[in-house]
């Protein structure tokens, strides 16, 4: 019926094969009668094709149920074997001669399988199960397929619209093109067609293979250089993937001023060759406007006495040090007043605890945490400047192998009667051989730490923990 | 073809009608005879404080597995879900039950009121000497009076929400008022978020209390997943059984069927999932504090089994036992696999309580107390017991109404509902 106008029903030349015969019906329910009595005919291979999901289309067609979940659960289970065997290998074991694993003992746990390796290889399983899910309804489905000759058909187009189409396989047992029609018309169907696959253009042209082969070959190419480059070193320098990242247009700290001159002869942007600029006199960070002399240095306003003239030296090393207290040099100024425990050419300290800062048992309890991090290894938890790094400096010093003065004592009469602010300073600048920590502990904390140092001097040498805050 | 069945009630029976005279009676007779056993055997075994441990481990049962339920009820409403139509006044019932729940929380508040400190140690001046500020925050929440007015506020609120749903759904079946389903589903939503938060606290002061100083934020979690559990295992066994008695026989099919077991199953894993979060993270980070919880139910010899048979038992027998198409679709199978997952949820609530028992506050073995505590005369006949009185419950609430919400304006795709 369909040899008079359809171009693929033209005289299947040599090149050609019967795939079936294609049926097709006006509406799902004569479909599905069909589907039926295609089953009980003992038909196997025919396939419904319909514009929408038909329900009961499977049973009618005697689908079995897809295999597919058992190939899923397959697949996982190999997954969940493989990552347990890949974390075991990675984490315990390190005697292979070539790639050994990583046996690092890491916060205690076991190397072996522990329960860290269970989320691994939960998402293996997962991972696994949702790649067999999905290929593996490609296989089932012998996806992907690149032409059909369905669709080579003319009304079958209208298969994705408003018609239903049922066709028998060639290759079925009881097929028999005759028979087969005459079945389909005695089914209802509106119209049957010959279904042919041509068979010109089948061979896979020649430079697909040697592409394939030449794919293959290049797939080597990684592992191999992966296996040279083994345990080997390379002289080349580095590969720069994004120049731009690597050189940028800048100058970085400590480099050498831009050369405006020429390579012979260079002249340097900056008098003194460095890129680094120095802030303009009077530059203060965003926060850092420390105005307060009695909160931020310890004494009161204005009572710094003037510098004393500076040697060369001193002047090139304060170049680098903008904010340096007045007391950093070595060497105590002698003549202390045993009354109010200011020394002479000092400013005037503050003998009380500047606001902002609070007196309290919070700040006394950061004192004495703070005291015992940064002070209580020279000076010892109770402040009888007998730490531990004093005990085994001083056993050093006993054989020759080291030289070193004693941390002070905080109980010593002449410490005891300075004014917070001084012994704030100290804490701040260093004094003798002590160091500043002006750059390590902020203001409030070295207020605390003072505080804490008044307090120990108030309950005298005790544990530590007995130090109870002055009486202000 | 398929052929598409009328939305109306064939089954010659959906209410208990006469089923009832025997339940309740029946119910009420194993609950006096199996909790007056345990407390019999229990004030001779340890005294009212081995009771109250057994009546706690399945009161605990009990109540996650109503909680389960309305959780069900619920979801069914938020996500306008027509395949449980049929299934939904079983939840309805059970969830119901949470009013009596509150009376039978009295053996359990009313010493906590006294003072006593034999369930919950927090109930006792000194228990806490010292401790940083997260200790001071426990200290401050478990208290005796901001406990009582906790609980009065979570079974107000369960009883709201239960009758709310129960309430509206049998007056349905009177009016066929379609308006009361979309009013169902528009609280649905707020309610999910409020019971989620109750559920929260109420798993913390329920069981976790027990043990005031440890931390886990995923307690909670833990407890709602064996809940829900429960509340499904629940589901599929009644609904079994009125199908067993000859009562709405056409209109639960072997599709919801399979679909609760679906359920079930992804909560078995569920339940794993967040158990097994819980142990890995204190594992993992190894801090005294939350570790000792875990010390004593793995350095006990007994304790020790009981954690390997939760595993094997609670998460990978069903899991593998629920994992088929075939079997999910068979009823005698699942049967016996629900009564199954009721008697394993049970026992998770028996690991959770139960040490506690024979251990102290810091997890310190108790002289004389510490080891595996079950025992036939005590806590299996207090399960046993518990239950009669939970069949006793759904019969009394149940009463002659119908057991399938006969005018739900989706009863008919629910009956129509087919697995692919």
């Amino acid at each position: 019926m369909a040899h008079s106008h359809s171009k693929t029903s033209k005289p299947a030349g040599p090149k050609s094969k019967t795939i079936g015969l294609l049926a097709q019906f006006d509406n799902q329910e004569s479909l599905v009668a069909a589907c039926e009595r295609a089953r009980d005919s003992g038909y196997q291979k025919f396939d419904a094709y319909s514009p929408f999901p038909v329900h009961g289309i499977d049973p009618a067609m005697g689908i079995r149920r897809t295999k597919l979940p058992f190939f899923v659960l397959a697949i996982g289970m190999t997954g969940c074997v493989i990552a347990l065997i890949m974390q075991y290998y990675t984490n315990a074991v390190d005697w292979t001669k070539i790639f050994p694993g990583y046996a690092f003992y890491i916060s205690g746990k076991p190397l072996e399988l522990s329960p860290a390796s269970i989320p691994v290889t939960f998402e293996v399983i997962i991972l696994s199960s949702a790649f067999a899910t999905f290929f593996g309804m490609w296989i089932f489905n012998q996806l992907p397929r690149f032409a059909n000759p369905l669709h080579r058909i003319a009304r079958f187009k209208r298969a994705t619209n408003d018609r239903f189409f049922l066709m028998i396989e060639a290759d079925d047992a009881k097929y028999d093109t005759n028979r087969t029609r005459q079945q389909f018309e005695e089914w209802g169907a509106t119209a049957v067609e010959h279904v042919d696959e041509d068979l010109t253009d089948q061979e896979i042209p020649k430079f697909f293979k040697l592409a394939a082969l030449v794919g293959l070959f290049l797939l080597l190419v990684p592992p191999v250089m992966i296996f040279r480059s083994y345990g080997g070193t390379n002289r080349h320098p580095r590969l720069h993937v994004v120049p731009d990242m690597d050189w940028q247009d800048k100058y970085k700290p400590q480099q050498v001023s831009p050369n405006i001159g020429t390579e012979k002869e260079p002249v340097y942007l900056y008098a003194d060759d460095r890129a680094m600029r120095a802030p303009l006199n009077g530059t203060i960070a965003r926060g850092d406007l420390q105005e307060d002399d009695r909160f931020f240095r310890g004494y009161e306003p204005g009572t710094l006495p003037p510098p004393a003239p500076k040697t060369a030296d001193q002047s090139a090393a304060e170049t680098f040090v903008s904010v340096r207290g007045p007391n950093a040099q070595d060497g105590a100024p002698a003549g202390q007043d045993p009354a109010t425990g200011q020394y002479p050419g000092e400013p005037d300290w503050v003998d009380s605890f500047p606001a902002p800062f609070q007196v309290d048992e919070k700040t006394l309890a950061r004192g004495q945490q703070r005291f015992e991090i940064y002070c209580s290894v020279c000076h010892g938890y109770d402040g009888n400047g007998n730490g531990r790094v004093n005990q085994r400096a001083l056993a050093l010093a006993a054989t020759g192998q080291a030289q070193w003065t004693t941390a002070k004592s905080l109980h010593d009469p002449a410490v005891k009667v300075q004014p917070v602010g001084r012994i704030f300073d100290t804490i701040s600048n260093g004094r003798n051989s002590m160091g500043p920590y002006r750059s390590q502990i902020p203001v409030e904390d070295r207020w605390a730490i003072t505080l804490y140092v008044k307090a120990l001097q108030e309950t005298g040498i005790q544990p530590a923990t007995g130090a109870t805050p002055p009486q202000q | 073809m398929h052929n598409t069945r009328p939305a109306q009630i064939t089954s010659p029976l959906i209410s208990l009608s006469t089923g009832r005279v025997k339940l309740v009676p029946i119910g009420l007779l194993v609950a006096a005879i199996g909790i007056g056993m345990a407390f019999f055997f229990g004030e001779a075994a340890g005294g009212y404080r081995r009771f109250s441990f057994a009546y706690l481990t399945s009161f605990s049962f009990l109540l996650s597995t109503s909680l389960g339920c309305l959780f069900f009820v619920i979801i069914q409403h938020l996500t306008k879900a027509a395949w449980g139509v049929t299934v939904r006044r079983i939840a309805e019932i059970f969830a119901m039950c949470l009013i009596p729940l509150a009376l039978l929380f009295l053996p359990i508040v009313v010493p906590v009121i006294l003072g006593r400190a034999e369930l919950y140690p927090w109930n006792q001046a000194g228990w806490l000497e010292e401790g940083g500020p997260l200790f001071q925050m426990k200290l401050d929440y478990l208290s005796r009076n901001w406990f009582v007015i906790r609980w009065i506020a979570y079974f107000a609120i369960w009883a709201f929400f239960a009758w709310n749903f129960f309430g509206k759904s049998t007056k349905q079946d009177q009016t066929g008022d379609v308006g009361l389903t979309l009013k169902m589903q528009r609280s649905s939503t707020w309610m999910m978020i409020v019971f989620a938060s109750t559920i929260v606290f109420a798993s913390f002061d329920l069981e976790m209390s027990l043990s005031p100083l440890w931390f886990s934020t995923m307690f909670p979690v833990y407890f709602f997943a064996g809940g829900v559990l429960g509340g499904l295992a629940a589901i599929t066994l009644t609904a079994l059984l009125l199908q067993r008695s000859g009562r709405v026989t056409d209109e639960i099919t072997v599709d919801q069927y399979h679909d609760l077991a679906k359920l079930m199953f992804g909560f078995t894993f569920f339940w794993g999932y967040i158990a097994f979060s819980q142990f890995l993270l204190i594992w993992y980070a190894n801090i005294p504090e939350e570790t000792f919880w875990y010390k004593f139910r793995f350095w006990d010899s007994a304790w020790g089994k009981a954690s390997w048979a939760l595993l094997i038992f609670h998460l990978l027998i069903p899991f593998l036992g629920l994992m088929a198409r075939t079997v999910r679709r068979n009823k005698t199978y699942l049967l016996f696999a629900s009564i199954y997952v009721l008697c394993i949820h049970w026992f998770d609530h028996f690991y959770i309580v139960m040490p506690q028992y024979g251990y102290g506050i810091e997890g310190d073995p108790i002289e004389g107390k510490a080891g595996f505590p079950f025992s036939w005369w005590i806590d299996f006949p207090c399960a046993i017991g518990m239950v009669g009185l939970y069949i006793a419950l759904f019969g009394l609430i149940a009463g002659d109404r119908p057991l399938v919400p006969k005018q739900d304006p989706r009863l008919g795709e629910s009956l129509n509902h087919v697995n692919p």
